[in-house]
């Protein structure tokens, strides 16, 4: 492991974004080409280095323990990486690494790009802060710099749609990040810490006496699953998604669609075992289930593109949440399941937003009634989507279909059916709404005024590719996506050696 | 447990095959013609007039019309609802909080 690797993958993009607009500077007097670009991708390489570094130690079982400061915890702010958060900081760093190499590209009409690649890296350093972080105080501070980043970003083009869509998400999160405050002060107000183990400790002791557990503590939960339901966009909290991804540049979409998603999901993942450890396995199943029908049959009927990508979003966040809901009600095949979508979802519907971003760079439009027959044109472009959307829609032997079904095995087995044919009746209506969207943008006649349309360019195509061949290969070798899922499970439901391991137990 | 989910290349190998097999038979049925278009076989025309590629179009929304009419009651209660303002969706999340909250503490206490 690379020393200090913990903080160093948080603060390495935090600085990088605070340098950047130096480096934007120095670049237009020294005229050095692509500088922030190479600045930002070589930033998020080495993040992903840090956090590659701390894989073997994790998943041979050991909790990585940071203490700042050298003040042991609960005194002082910890930072705590198992197996769970590890999976959540790869698949931030990769997919990250993956989304600047594409915005290079594709960002390069914009002006004002230092103040982008600042935000992004903020973003970027807001969300490995949250699933790194083991103190609740310091995730809610590292979830309001990633929230405040993505509110900018959302609004970065400054034009109605894309400012109308930044203040919606604005008011909504903050209620959500108002509602996890709350928790957390709450908590606080009665445990008298915010160590994630040391409440987690203290939590399991009030649990275990006799009496109720106490109306603040419930309220607290309560707070805290709304906010976190909020960030994940859950229905019916699920509003802001639609207008953000829609209006935000397609980079930034791809960026919150992939990466982002980690962030609530890997709390939905944490909730029900640390540090409330109450039983919220309904809450998560119902909720699921109801975003993944409203999200489908919203994205069946949609004419812009992104929006429609947007609804799936929430409709596949839906499969994750249930599936660790059905995790909680004792399905372990359903908790990976969540854990294994989270990773294949986050990987094709950043590749699918992108592939709407290069026909949105070439083309200008995002309308399916605008578009068509552009398949001889982008061939690249329509062979990455149609595999985004066979993955998306759960067809053999695609990373969809090992996910879906786990999560299908896993209604089963929690001896829930019923849940498990909503699941797959969703993903058949998945694969309808893709085969419109495939239909409307790539086959069929095409425009005139396309007639002189190019493939995207090489940068953007590249990221694209490396996606589609992840989805290809852990379709065909699931082992490499169980072997990662597997011990972020054990470690999700294992609060007795997380709380062992960072304060010396119970 | 893995191999008892999915098989991966076993599968692989007969979605190749099926498809290979399909399209052979595909191939075995079709008649040799040889294709002479004309610039006027391949204009497309409704009631006698030319329409233009921009102009013949699916309707995006109407793509599924078959599903929207099954869906009724959602299509016409849920999508509206999604009316873009502000308060009525901070008045949504906070309903779905209140029921979060009943729901907890149903189960807990």
């Amino acid at each position: 492991m690379i020393p200090h690797a913990p903080i160093l993958a948080i603060f390495l993009p935090l600085f990088a974004a605070f340098l950047m607009p130096v480096i934007g500077i120095l670049a237009r007097r020294r005229d050095i080409k692509h500088a922030r670009e190479l600045f930002a991708i070589g930033t998020m390489i080495a993040v992903l280095v840090i956090v590659a570094s701390m894989m073997s130690e994790v998943w041979s079982g050991k909790i990585l323990v940071y203490q700042l400061g050298g003040w042991p915890p609960p005194w002082g702010i910890n930072l705590t990486v198992d197996a769970l958060a590890i999976q959540m900081a790869f698949m931030i760093a990769g997919l990250g690494t993956l989304v600047m190499i594409y915005s290079a590209a594709y960002m390069r009409r914009d002006t004002g790009l230092s103040y982008f690649y600042t935000l992004a890296l903020l973003l970027m350093a807001g969300m490995m802060g949250t699933v790194l972080t083991g103190d609740m105080f310091n995730f809610y501070v590292f979830l309001e710099i990633m929230c405040i980043a993505s509110y900018a970003l959302v609004a970065f083009r400054r034009d109605s749609n894309s400012i109308e869509a930044s203040i919606k998400y604005l008011f909504i999160g903050a209620l959500g990040t108002s509602f996890i405050l709350l928790s957390v002060a709450m908590l606080y107000g009665v445990i008298g810490s915010l160590n994630i183990a040391d409440l987690g400790a203290k939590l399991a002791i009030i649990r275990g006496a006799a009496e109720p557990v106490p109306m603040i503590l419930v309220a607290a939960l309560a707070l805290f699953v709304a906010g976190v339901m909020i960030k994940v966009a859950m229905v019916p909290f699920h509003i802001w998604l639609a207008d953000a991804f829609t209006a935000a540049p397609t980079a930034i979409s791809a960026l919150l669609a992939g990466p982002a998603a980690v962030v609530g999901i890997y709390w939905v993942a944490r909730l029900p075992y640390l540090p409330f450890g109450l039983p919220v396995g309904i809450i998560l199943v119902s909720l699921g289930l109801l975003s993944m029908v409203v999200g489908v049959l919203m994205a069946l009927t949609q004419r812009d593109f992104k929006r429609m990508l947007a609804y799936h979003v929430i409709s596949q966040k839906g499969y994750m949440v249930l599936g660790l809901g059905l995790g909680t009600l004792g399905s372990v095949l359903g908790a990976q399941g969540g854990l294994f979508h989270l990773l294949n979802h986050s990987t094709y519907k950043c590749m699918l937003f992108m592939c709407a971003g290069v026909v949105l760079f070439r083309t200008g439009s995002q309308k399916f009634d605008e578009l068509g027959g552009l398949g001889k044109n982008m061939p690249v472009t329509a062979l990455t989507f149609l595999v985004g959307a066979l993955a998306i829609s759960g067809i053999p032997p695609l990373n969809g279909f090992v996910s879906k079904y786990t999560i299908y095995l896993g209604g089963i087995e929690a001896g829930l059916p019923i849940v498990t044919a909503i699941a797959v009746l969703v993903s058949a209506l998945t694969f309808a709404s893709f085969f419109k969207a495939f239909s409307s943008v790539f086959l069929g006649q095409r425009s005139e005024r396309f007639r002189e349309i190019q493939e995207g360019p090489k940068l953007m195509l590249f990221p694209m590719l490396a996606m589609a061949m992840i989805c290809v290969a852990i379709g065909l070798l699931p082992a490499l996506g169980f072997d990662i899922v597997g011990p972020a499970q054990a470690a999700a439901e294992n609060s007795a050696g997380y709380i062992s391991q960072v304060i010396g137990g119970i | 447990m893995v191999e008892w989910i999915w098989d991966p290349i076993v599968a692989t190998a007969a979605i190749l095959l099926g498809s290979l097999a399909a399209y052979g038979l595909l191939i075995a049925g079709r008649r040799i013609v040889k294709p002479k278009p004309t610039p006027e076989k391949v204009k497309t025309y409704a009631c006698g007039e030319e329409l233009k590629p921009d102009e013949i179009h699916a309707d995006s929304e109407q793509f599924f019309s078959p599903i929207r009419r099954v869906l009724k009651p959602f299509y016409r209660y849920i999508q509206p609802a999604h009316t873009g303002a502000l308060n009525t969706y901070l008045l949504w999340a906070v309903v779905g909080f209140i029921i979060i909250l009943v729901i907890i503490l149903l189960t807990v206490r």
